[in-house]
């Protein structure tokens, strides 16, 4: 292992990134989880079909159920349209996959979870064919120079983004009436309703945010790699990972679990192995659960009686 | 309930005689492959419906069996038996690796540590050249003989692959109704409760992963010396879920239904072949629909069905909600 300080910054950037992505898809999760004491196993679909519409909006010539189509519009009008089309898809999620089954335990949630991520895919490929498909970069140059270093821009947009979602979940959370409202339904929703809030609203604004977080990871990753059907699955996996590391149900330790998850797996596909990029989460996340499994922020993760 | 064996005894029967009425190597075919899958689902049956623990791992111990039955019949010349013999036993080994790290973990955990066991096997089958050729797969399987006899077409094959589906379906159905079952249903209802009557959880739970694997294994063997191919994507995490989507659809603590839900999504996407590309979306919505609508699976409906006709027995009561899965009403199951 050659230490070069250049090479290195550069990894550690990338698995920012990366990471940053992750973290944004595990918040997604943790709080659906918080929220009804599910996990949603369509969250990468949440990634991948706002991408897979962008797309459709963003090139000059995308083929629909094999025709060729030429629906470019400007780039915000893009980015905007598919933020309302996901308001919408989370309502729906939330109203089919959820709601019927919100009184039978969580198998059945999680089965049919499963079952909308293997619809979602399959329409998607039915839709838009298998072939992988080129997201446009907001940027025209790849890297930038910053002092020595070579950096996606990319990169930093997501960082940069990412650190805003943050700061808005934070004053969300914190400071305003709904994200009390949604602590509350997240810490004892029998007390929550007790007091007025409306529980089953609380729970669909929650998908729809969760949707929103995966929307803008999907449009911030999608033009580093492309967009295929299978693009949610492993980014949803690794999050999951990201947020069991960081300790189930704990909003910074996604946020922590995700970014280390990110700058661990990239520098450990630069220098141990790049065949097993992927298994490198995983790794960790069984190490995690072997020594700590609270995590790193976690709190208890026993099971009531 | 006494002309059960009956029952089973005529099924067995008609299933034995099937291939002399079909001859059809696309059907064999087909029916070898369900019987297999049965077997696996049997395996994640004991698991999940017996025991209450989640795994969305089962393709990859169906992987270890194949890749393990390829390995010692084409490496090492093995005849095909004691390699399905070694597919069933390294399984099992690493069911309970698995297993021993899981025990802590429950619930969302334990399937997401499952599902990260499964993407690293399927790693291991990918960038293991030397034992797993990558992604090329293991061609020139051999069938298994018994004596003179090589089992070298699906109608032959049919009678193993059969042979070993009563099998594994007696030893589940021992396990259920015996001592080792009600230890593994206590621990599904209520894991604390079975630890204060003094089960020994840890150890029940370490058993139903063995047996899980195990069964994965055995099944993944029979695969690979039927089809005398294997490649790494036959393993992936979405053959497992659709393993555990057979075992709901059936009634997943019942051994009948594991059956009738391997066959039926076996045979559903040759049913669905018209639909072409999107036979896969409906299979994802009908998934979604029979959650909803018919939680206790296939066998479930049928009891309740037959319930509401014998007007002396009360209808059946609901799954208490948090209960471990659809499972429930115990005696509303046949075996």
């Amino acid at each position: 292992m050659h230490l070069d300080p250049v090479a290195n910054m550069q990894l550690l950037v990338s698995g920012l990134a990366i990471g940053s992505i992750y973290a944004l898809v595990a918040l997604g999760f943790v709080l659906i989880y918080n929220a009804v004491g599910v996990v949603n196993f369509a969250q990468g679909e949440f990634v991948m079909f706002p991408s897979y519409i962008a797309v459709t909006f963003l090139l000059p010539a995308t083929a629909v159920f094999g025709t060729l189509v030429h629906w470019q519009l400007p780039v915000l009008v893009v980015y905007a349209l598919v933020l309302v089309l996901m308001v919408g898809f989370g309502l729906l999620f939330n109203r089919i996959a959820y709601h019927p089954l919100r009184d039978r335990g969580w198998l059945p949630v999680v089965i049919s979870t499963i079952g909308v991520s293997i619809f979602l895919r399959n329409a998607a490929q039915l839709t838009w064919g298998s072939q992988p498909i080129v997201m446009p970069s907001l940027f025209t140059v790849d890297t930038i120079a910053v002092g020595p270093l070579h950096i996606r821009p990319q990169d930093l947009l997501i960082i940069g983004v990412t650190a805003v979602l943050i700061a808005f979940q934070y004053f969300l959370f914190e400071r305003t009436t709904l994200g009390k409202q949604m602590r509350a339904t997240a810490q004892d929703r029998t007390t929550a309703r007790l007091i007025g809030i409306r529980v089953g609203r609380i729970v669909a604004i929650t998908f729809v945010y969760s949707a929103l977080l995966g929307t803008i990871s999907g449009l911030l990753v999608a033009p580093l790699f492309t967009v295929t059907k299978e693009m949610g699955g492993l980014i949803a996996l690794k999050a999951f990972a990201a947020s069991i590391v960081g300790g189930f149900g704990s909003i910074p330790g996604a946020i922590a679990g995700g970014l280390a998850i990110g700058v661990i797996e990239t520098f450990g596909g630069f220098y141990i192995s790049s065949s097993y990029v992927d298994a490198i989460a995983f790794i960790i996340l069984i190490g995690v659960l072997l020594f700590k499994p609270s995590g790193l922020f976690g709190e208890r993760v026993a099971e009531k009686a | 309930m006494s002309r059960k064996p009956l029952v089973v005894l005529a099924l067995v029967v008609v299933l034995a005689l099937l291939p002399v009425f079909v001859h059809s190597d696309y059907v064999l075919t087909l029916l070898d492959l369900a019987g297999i899958y049965a077997i696996a689902v049997m395996g994640l049956g004991i698991l999940l419906g017996f025991t209450g623990q989640m795994s969305l791992a089962q393709a990859a111990f169906l992987g270890i069996g194949a890749y393990t039955s390829a390995w010692f019949t084409t490496h090492l010349g093995w005849p095909v038996w004691p390699a399905m013999g070694a597919a069933v036993a390294l399984s099992a080994l690493v069911g309970l690796a698995v297993g021993y790290p899981c025990l802590r973990l429950s619930g969302h955990y334990l399937a997401l540590a499952t599902i990260g066991f499964g993407i690293i096997a399927q790693l291991v089958l990918i960038n293991w050249k030397s034992v797993t050729n990558g992604s090329d797969g293991v061609t020139g399987i051999p069938p298994p003989q018994i004596g003179p006899w090589t089992l070298d077409t699906y109608g032959k094959y049919y009678y193993l692959v059969l042979a070993a589906v009563l099998v594994c379906a007696y030893v589940a159905w021992r396990i259920k109704t015996t001592r080792v079952g009600r230890a593994l249903h206590a621990i599904r209802e209520n894991e604390i409760a079975a630890r204060a009557t003094g089960i020994d959880a840890t150890r029940y739970k370490i058993i139903a992963f063995v047996l899980a694997g195990a069964y994965a294994g055995l099944a993944g063997s029979l695969l690979a010396h039927d089809i005398k191919f294997i490649s790494p994507d036959s393993y992936s995490f979405d053959q497992s879920v659709v393993f555990l989507v057979m075992l709901i659809l059936g009634g997943s603590s019942s051994i009948t239904g594991a059956l009738v839900g391997a066959l039926l999504l076996t045979m559903l996407p040759e049913v669905l072949r018209p639909l072409k590309s999107s036979y896969i979306m409906v299979y994802g919505a009908a998934v979604i629909a029979m959650i909803v609508f018919m939680p206790q699976g296939l066998v479930g409906l049928f009891a309740a069905l037959r319930a509401r006709f014998e007007t002396r027995t009360p209808p059946r009561a609901q799954a208490p909600a948090g209960s471990p899965g659809p499972a429930g009403a115990p005696e509303a199951e046949p075996a």
